[in-house]
């Protein structure tokens, strides 16, 4: 074996060159990255052929409450894969080498999540274009809370591309701590708030409806490999988060912040709640609830009890629009 | 000498239920089917992950 002799002096500038150190390699956000790139899997090689079987003797209007479902899906997970990149931007100039290298693989399962849909909706629904999938797609943009309590804000659409908006024009002209705010936002709102506590509940929504109808095994199996993917995305952006509030222990009301903004969303109920009756409509309040708590546990913040209450409140039972990510 | 156990509080409502285990994997196995018996529901992984804590075994 031959050994190359170090020289004696490390110039500065060539040792920024490499981020690879044995304590990097050892951290949980590094871990993740190992982790998704043995948790690969191909949307393509799935069978389809139960689903199709399945989906011929779905009556219409299953159909139509199951795609309304598929296609918020479909839509939020394209919506989510063009934020990402704010995420590695802010990373690179955090010099968080491990930060990107996991989100590298965060945001090939994005564009991996919105193919699934797309082979999913072209091989059994038989369709994929805009056109065929947008009849699907429930618009709720005009959804308000009739108590007037609750401001309702479209969080996927316009709030996650705003706070991404803001991260890069953080990266692009400020220094490390308003990068360090920005990007603290945008993990709170994206990984704690949207993927965290409100996507959650559905899809075990359409998990349920799958094995209450027995039938469509593939989009269940998919939602499935979807979750455990999300799984690291989540607790990728609240261990950052936790990470940041170490060092800005007065941050924490920047997380109840981005929380607030978007209150009304995470307090109504999830659109599908309503759309298939054979679910039980509180199981999946209460399991938003511990959502909530778990991201608070994993980002070290205190619970808003009032914003638990709200959600548990069988008074407030307006119905949110969510896109999922 | 034993090491240290995984330690996981569930959080649902009203719960609070702590599970301990030796080892990463049984304690998701433990925490995953209180959940799915407990509450009809499930908890990833990486969650468990996450929100657990290690504490010293017991004398």
């Amino acid at each position: 074996m031959t050994h190359t002799t170090a020289p004696a002096t490390h110039d500065a500038d060539s040792l920024r060159k490499f981020h690879f150190t044995r304590e990097m390699m050892r951290g949980s956000i590094y871990r993740k990255y190992e982790k998704a790139i043995n948790a690969i899997w191909n949307p393509r090689e799935l069978d389809y052929a139960r689903d199709l079987e399945d989906w011929a003797s779905l009556s219409e209007a299953r159909r139509e409450a199951l795609l309304g479902l598929t296609v918020r899906f479909f839509a939020g997970e394209q919506a989510v894969a063009e934020n990402l990149i704010p995420m590695i931007e802010a990373a690179s100039a955090l010099e968080r080498f491990d930060c990107l290298m996991y989100l590298s693989t965060f945001v090939m399962e994005e564009c991996k999540h919105a193919e699934f849909f797309a082979q999913w909706h072209e091989r059994v629904a038989g369709i994929l274009e805009p056109e065929e999938v947008v009849p699907y797609f429930m618009e709720r943009a005009k959804t308000v809370d009739p108590t007037g309590r609750f401001e309702l804000k479209e969080v996927v659409h316009e709030g996650i591309p705003r706070y991404a908006r803001e991260l890069t024009e953080a990266v692009h002209v400020a220094d490390r701590e308003s990068i360090e705010r920005a990007f603290l936002r945008f993990l709170t709102l994206y990984n704690g708030h949207v993927e965290g506590v409100l996507t959650m509940p559905s899809y075990e929504i359409v998990v349920d409806t799958c094995t209450a109808w027995d039938v469509i095994p593939t989009l269940k199996h998919g939602y499935r490999r979807i979750l455990s993917d999300e799984g690291r995305h989540i607790t990728f952006g609240t261990t950052v988060v936790r990470q940041l509030l170490a060092e800005h222990p007065d941050w924490e009301p920047l997380v109840h912040g981005v929380f607030d903004e978007f209150r009304g969303t995470i307090v109504g109920l999830v659109e599908y709640q309503k759309a298939i009756p054979e679910l039980n409509l509180q199981k999946y309040q209460v399991g938003k609830v511990r959502h909530y708590r778990n991201r608070c546990r994993e980002m070290g913040v205190t619970p808003d009890e009032t914003l638990i209450e709200e959600i548990l409140d069988p008074s407030i039972d307006f119905v949110v629009g969510v896109t999922a990510g | 000498m034993a090491g240290p156990r995984k330690r996981y509080v569930c959080l649902e409502t009203g719960c609070e239920k702590a599970i301990e285990a030796d080892t990463d994997e049984e304690l998701i196995r433990a925490v995953q089917a209180h959940v799915s018996e407990a509450h009809g529901s499930f908890e990833l992984e990486e969650f468990i992950l996450a929100g657990s804590t290690e504490v010293e075994p017991a004398p």
